[in-house]
């Protein structure tokens, strides 16, 4: 029958990460698209405590996950603080209004 | 106390400041420029005074000198030296011109004070002064023939602006630029001949050159077809013949009168004229090395005689003194064309003094006749006479002054004269080319002798010829600026400052001390170039000068260093020389007094046998006009006239407007290949440089989800490149 091991772990931040990648293309909203980087890093984090379990066998990965979580923490408070600011000038969350630079 | 430059540089420093601020304070001030003028000249001349009892009579020998130099730029590369020095020269000579020249100057200026005071310019005549003194005094002493032209440059500048200085005049401008270019004629030789000596020998300092003659470093070479010493020598002596006025470059000297008259004195009769011959004396080794010495003595003597003729017919009382000024340099030069080179330089002085006291006289004169209707000052000696008793003091000074200049016996030009003529004398009886020397120098005593007392007489004597003139000239009263500078010039024609013996060859002595007496001859002494051999240059600094040769004492050699049967020879020639100078003299004088006093026999006597000559006099020999009228306007203007049209006619015409066609047709293609093949190329730039951008400007949209996208696409590239590239 089908064994839970190292691939199982890796197709599902397969997923994860390609879920995440098509949210930040598909969507337009601005909060999705920090959900979809959220996505993003937890399937990185998936991957490096995975190949910490099956393949490498110290902790290693588990400290670089923490680090993810933590990174991800501030990345996503720094990311919101800039969208609700965002919302305050442009009354919009949509990322192709976000054109102050051109021109 | 010993000897520093300190005590030389306020000599040519004192004049020099006072001329740069006197130019800045002369347009607020005119009393203060002349104040600041007369003061640092005679603080000059306490200086050189100093110096001059210091050298002459003091403890210096006759073979001291201080040379000191300095660098004055330096140009030199790797291959090339070129380093131009400047520095001074001070031995006895630069001493006694020295005082001569701050001495006369200082008495000129205090005579200026009174001849100017009317003038509305005063100031700027004292600042032109006092810039040509610190010229002269640089001149006297530059140790080299290069910064001695530079300050000759000056002089001449001076002499221009001073000869024009009365700008109403009309004759003044163009008498200025007729002085300006004819002595400008003997520069150019002049420096001619400095070049030729710098590119041999390296230096043109005095000592280099006596060294190189005497080690005959000019051997060998030539230039033009003559040795280079003889072509050096002959260029530099036309400076000299520019400068004084000698045959043939006269004709400016009697122009320059139109200066004012202590100008004349100052310039044109005591110092820049004695310049040129102070010139020659000072290259005296170079023109004997030369064999130019025959040349020298017949330009003097054409020039003493030819000038003391054309003095014989001139009524203007300047005039005259103007052709005896010429007359007298003419004798200079003769006198070192026949090697009396002390008696030379004995008669500059001489003549500096009792001419510029002529000078002043006629100042003097001149300055008290004013004639009321036509506002200006009387010139003519038509118009004068009988001005013995209106001006007594004068009167004397010009006395003494014309003895001395005719050769009578107590007179300074008595004794210079005569050793001049008794040289000539000499020389006459050794070589036959120098009779007619002789000749014509003996001539030119008698003229002098002659017209001097013609003015004399015409001036001062007989019945007032304009009675109105006469009586409206003030009677004279002995003022400090009038009088005093002309009694102190009188004095010295004294013949005992120059000579304790009466005739200059110690048969006569009025000092009966061996030696001593005779102190001109015995302390300056001609240059030679092997009392310079153990010479070294000093550079300038703030100490004391050491001299670092033996010193010589020099005592009197009656015998001139020949042995006794030539000195015998020459004394009798000298002897016989003065008693026929003294013949000569008197009966000049007497033949003056006969037709101007007593009117024995009128001038016209002469002017009816000879009305040829005398038209030729009263016209100068057509020098003038043969410069003007044909040099000038004949052979000049035709020659100007061919250039021109070589100029105008067929290069400005044919290759000037011929070039200017060429330009035109290659302008036309030069345009369209501009146009076509240049411009196509640099639009095209442009034209590719605007396709590439509006290409890349699709993928800068702004939108970040794009650039999301192409990020991953390009890190999906970079993977599947590194997992399958290697296949």
């Amino acid at each position: 029958m089908f064994e839970i091991g190292l691939f199982s772990y890796l197709v599902i931040g397969l997923i994860l990460f390609a879920t995440g990648i098509l949210v930040m293309i598909a969507r337009k909203n601005i909060i999705a698209i920090l959900l979809g980087i959220e996505l993003i890093l937890n399937a990185a984090a998936l991957n490096f405590v995975a190949y910490s379990k099956y393949s490498v066998g110290n902790l290693d990965g588990h400290v670089f996950s923490l680090f993810i979580i933590v990174v991800a923490a501030a990345e996503a408070a720094v990311g919101l603080a800039i969208v609700i600011r965002f919302f305050q000038i442009k009354e919009t969350a949509h990322i192709d209004d976000a054109v102050l630079l051109k021109n | 106390m010993d000897y520093t430059i300190t005590s030389i540089a306020p000599i040519i420093l004192l004049p020099f400041f006072a001329f740069v601020i006197g130019a800045f304070v002369v347009s607020k001030s005119q009393k203060l420029a002349v104040g600041i003028s007369t003061a640092a000249i005679i603080g000059s001349f306490l200086f050189s005074l100093r110096v001059f009892f210091d050298f002459v009579f003091g403890k210096y020998a006759t073979n001291y000198y201080i040379h000191k130099y300095f660098t004055w730029f330096d140009i030199s590369s790797e291959t090339q030296e070129f380093v131009v020095n400047m520095g001074i020269y001070f031995d006895n000579m630069s001493a006694v011109m020295m005082l001569m020249v701050t001495g006369v100057g200082s008495l000129i200026h205090v005579f200026s004070i009174f001849y100017m005071k009317e003038d509305k310019r005063v100031g700027h005549f004292f600042v032109y002064m006092s810039l040509f003194i610190s010229a002269m005094i640089g001149l006297v002493l530059s140790d080299n023939l290069f910064s001695l032209f530079v300050f000759w440059e000056i002089m001449g500048f001076c002499s221009y602006s001073l000869i024009g200085f009365y700008v109403k005049a009309e004759g003044a401008g163009v008498a200025s630029l007729k002085a300006f270019m004819t002595t400008r004629m003997g520069d150019v030789f002049f420096l001619l001949g400095i070049l030729s000596i710098w590119t041999t020998i390296g230096s043109v300092t005095y000592v280099d050159i006596y060294k190189a003659i005497h080690l005959g470093e000019f051997n060998g070479i030539t230039a033009l077809g003559m040795p280079l010493v003889t072509f050096a020598g002959l260029a530099i002596f036309m400076g000299t013949v520019g400068k004084s006025a000698q045959f043939p470059l006269q004709v400016w000297l009697p122009d320059a009168m139109w200066g004012p008259t202590p100008c004349s004195a100052l310039i044109h009769a005591a110092t820049m004229v004695s310049a040129g011959v102070y010139l020659s004396l000072r290259i005296y080794p170079l023109l004997d090395a030369g064999g130019l010495t025959t040349i020298v003595a017949y330009v003097g003597a054409i020039t003493a005689f030819g000038a003391a003729t054309m003095a014989l017919v001139q009524t203007d009382i300047k005039a005259v003194m103007a052709y005896s000024t010429i007359s007298q340099l003419g004798y200079m030069v003769l006198g070192i064309g026949v090697g009396a080179w002390n008696a030379a330089f004995m008669h500059l002085i001489a003549h500096a003094i009792f001419k510029a006291a002529l000078f002043l006289s006629c100042g003097s004169i001149i300055h008290e006749l004013h004639d009321h209707h036509t506002h200006s000052h009387v010139q003519e000696m038509t118009r004068m006479g009988g001005l013995r008793k209106k001006m007594p003091i004068t009167f004397m000074v010009m006395l003494f002054c014309t003895f001395a200049i005719s050769g009578v016996p107590f007179f300074s030009g008595f004794v210079s004269k005569d050793r001049i003529l008794g040289d000539a004398l000499l020389r006459a009886t050794e070589s036959g080319t120098f009779i007619p020397v002789a000749i014509l120098g003996f001539s030119a005593a008698f003229l002098t002798a002659f017209y001097m007392f013609r003015m004399m007489f015409l001036t001062f004597f007989g019945e007032p010829k304009d009675k109105d003139l006469y009586h409206h000239t003030h009677q004279e009263h002995l003022s400090i600026t009038r009088n005093v500078p002309l009694i102190i010039l009188a004095t010295f024609t004294l013949g005992i400052f120059f000579s304790g013996s009466l005739t200059g060859q110690g048969f006569v002595k009025v000092f009966p001390k061996d030696h001593g007496y005779e102190w001109f001859q015995t302390l300056i002494e001609k240059p030679d170039g092997k009392n310079y051999l153990e010479h070294k240059k000093q550079l300038f600094a703030f100490e004391d000068v050491k001299p670092e040769l033996e010193l010589r004492h020099g005592h009197y050699d009656p015998n001139h260093g020949m042995d006794e049967h030539q000195a015998h020879h020459s004394h009798a020639v000298h002897g016989w020389g003065a008693i026929m100078s003294i013949i000569i003299a008197f009966s000049g004088i007497f033949l003056s007094y006969s037709v101007y006093y007593k009117k024995r026999f009128s001038p016209d006597f002469f002017v009816n046998r000879v009305p040829g000559y005398y038209k030729a006099l009263r016209n100068k020999y057509y020098f003038d006009y043969f410069y003007i009228d044909i040099l000038i306007q004949k052979v000049l203007f035709g020659l100007n006239n061919l250039i021109a049209f070589f100029d105008m006619g067929i290069y400005d015409r044919y290759v000037v407007d011929g070039w200017e066609k060429v330009n035109k047709v290659c302008f036309k293609i030069a345009k369209r290949f501009d146009d076509s093949v240049i411009d196509l190329g640099v639009d095209f730039t442009g034209f590719t440089v605007k396709g590439g951008s509006s290409l890349l400007k699709v993928v800068q949209s702004g939108k970040v989800q794009l650039y999301f996208i192409i990020a991953i696409v390009v890190v999906a590239g970079y993977i599947a490149t590194l997992l399958y590239g290697g296949i």
